[in-house]
């Protein structure tokens, strides 16, 4: 653990990444305290600064209706991180244990388990949750429902197939002399060596479903106004390009930061995690 | 005296797609208390099956068939119960690997699943209490600096290390019998004549019997009290070390005897395949005792 802390903030690539990440984090836990103008987060009307251009007193300048752009970032993070850690928080655990018992049962239950899932992944994810936002009401609690949806069965999979060749380690086998039961085998010797995929997998995760999520607001099935969102922000922005470029470019360039970030760390796990096993 | 172990015409058989394979033939071998036997034969003889059907492991896996009477100590193997079977497993009988780093599992350290080990024998024991006497039993097995070997991970040490913290482990819980399937096979000579040395003492010390399977027929003459031969699924001979060795009865012992390689030179004997003279009856030099 504090090895893969010092190889992780030694690499200037992922100590990029974990100063972005850590940026978007302060963002949104202290955005009450960082943000300029915090009410404009809501349904506020300013005409007398409506869409201008960046300036000393609004950063970013302001939108259509005269809200502090760098505000209404900073309230956005904190509504896509929230997402992405709900999201990951319950799509994984259903993910894994899917996974696990699959993988270690076999048979019926891999038969079951694993067909299910093939059927959430042969659905485009982005397709699935158009439909479930179709079918639901547009709101952030069926959005994060439509993209755990979608979530869990890559979660299964990747387990699955960690599971599958672990079982036939040496030290299940010498498990099973000793006489362990099958719950102390899947919990105690398999699931432990399952975690640094799942865990590289997750943090690679928070920047594809903070994607999704933007995508989805873009559509105008996510979050709805005056809720800030990443998405629908760029979506609003993108009728008035290229005059008022500061309503699409700075939401986009917070979407690429926190994404970015993300993925720097995830892809520096991946190696360090993937060098251990 | 009760035999530890004590097999009797075993058959074990696999359902597949092209029909039903019998893979051991009806074999019989028993063990008797602090006993040393070794069973000996080439890959694919049914050594390593025989061992997975004593401790129960084999009778879970979807199409094999077993038949045969199977007693351990008092038990009726037979008619025990998976559960109860489970129980005895890693108590009062335990098993060595070949590979004894892949033994272990590679996230926790040696002292946790020490620790796992040992209260599965005795009555609830407490941390500090189950690592001092992990670190007594890791310096039973010549292990001088059992602190860091109990915080070290599997892969942090070397393989004669690992398999020494196995056996000690195997032989935690005091087991009426020791199944060690080619120990050491993964290590290099010179580390395996160590470890062997080792398993010997403790075994006579703790008085457990002790099933020894192997192809290496050099080890088998210096560790077992008895051997029993596998060939194809049967036994095709039995009987004390020194008997079988000095007087070879079976064509297939004999040929196996040939193909060892000996220092001094003089090429490998070629041994067929399979000859009919392989089949014939088994050679029985009766009982050491």
């Amino acid at each position: 653990m504090k090895r893969t802390l010092i190889i992780l903030l030694r690499n200037p690539l992922s100590l990029l990444g974990v100063l972005l990440v850590l940026m978007v984090i302060v963002l949104a836990v202290f955005a009450d305290f960082i943000a300029p103008f915090p009410d404009h987060k809501g349904a506020v009307v300013d005409f007398v600064y409506f869409n201008q251009a960046p300036s000393d007193r609004n950063l970013m300048g302001t939108d259509l209706v005269g809200r502090d752009l760098f505000s209404r970032i900073i309230y956005a993070y904190r509504i896509s991180l929230m997402l992405g850690v709900v999201v990951l928080v319950i799509s994984v655990p259903i993910g894994v244990l899917a996974g696990l018992f699959a993988g270690y049962r076999g048979g019926k239950t891999e038969f079951v388990l694993m067909r299910l899932t093939d059927v959430f992944l042969s659905i485009p994810p982005l397709v699935l949750a158009i439909a479930m936002m179709g079918v639901l009401e547009p709101t952030l609690l069926n959005a994060m429902l439509a993209v755990t949806a979608m979530w869990w069965p890559w979660y299964a999979r990747l387990v699955y197939n960690v599971a599958r060749s672990e079982r036939e380690e040496g030290y299940v086998l010498a498990a099973e002399v000793i006489g362990a039961s099958q719950w102390h085998i899947c919990f105690r010797e398999i699931l432990p060596n399952c975690l640094p995929a799942v865990i590289t997998k997750m943090t690679l995760d928070m920047g594809f479903v903070i994607i999704i999520a933007s995508s989805l607001s873009f559509l105008g099935l996510g979050v709805q106004p005056p809720t800030p969102d990443l998405g629908s922000m760029v979506a609003e922005g993108a009728r008035y390009l290229p005059d008022s470029w500061w309503l699409t470019v700075f939401p986009g360039l917070a979407i690429l930061v926190a994404v970015f970030g993300f993925n720097l760390i995830g892809d520096a796990l991946r190696e360090i995690l993937g060098a251990e096993q | 005296m009760t035999p530890v172990l004590a097999i009797e015409n075993l058959h074990l058989g696999f359902k597949g797609y092209t029909g039903y394979t019998e893979v051991l033939h009806g074999i019989s071998l028993s063990i008797n208390p602090a006993e040393r036997v070794a069973l000996v034969g080439e890959s694919g003889s049914g050594k390593s099956v025989t061992a997975r059907i004593i401790l129960g492991l084999l009778q879970e896996v979807r199409g094999a068939t077993i038949r045969g009477e199977l007693r351990f100590l008092q038990h009726d193997l037979n008619s025990i119960g998976t559960k109860h079977w489970r129980d005895l497993r890693g108590t009062r009988m335990s098993m060595i690997f070949q590979d004894p780093t892949s033994a272990l599992n590679p996230v926790f350290t040696v002292g946790v699943q020490f620790i796992e080990v040992l209260r599965r024998g005795s009555a609830p024991l407490s941390e500090a209490a189950a690592l001092s006497r992990a670190s007594a039993l890791l310096q039973s097995v010549s292990i001088n600096d059992p602190e860091r070997v109990l915080q070290a991970y599997p892969f942090q040490l070397s393989g004669g290390m690992n398999q020494r913290v196995m056996i000690a482990m195997a032989l935690a819980n005091n087991p009426a019998l020791l199944i060690a399937d080619e120990p050491g096979t993964a290590l290099d000579v010179t580390v395996q004549a160590q470890t062997l040395d080792l398993m010997n003492q403790l075994v006579a010390s703790h008085n457990t019997a002790m099933l020894f399977i192997s192809h290496n027929l050099g080890v088998v003459r210096e560790f077992a009290d008895r051997i029993y031969v596998i060939y194809r699924g049967r036994i095709v001979e039995q009987g004390p070390t020194a008997a079988v060795f000095n007087d070879p009865g079976h064509p297939y012992t004999r040929a196996l005897m040939a193909a060892v390689p000996r220092i001094t030179g003089g090429g490998i004997a070629d041994i067929p395949d399979t000859s009919d003279e392989f089949l014939q009856p088994c050679v029985n030099h009766g009982s050491a005792l």
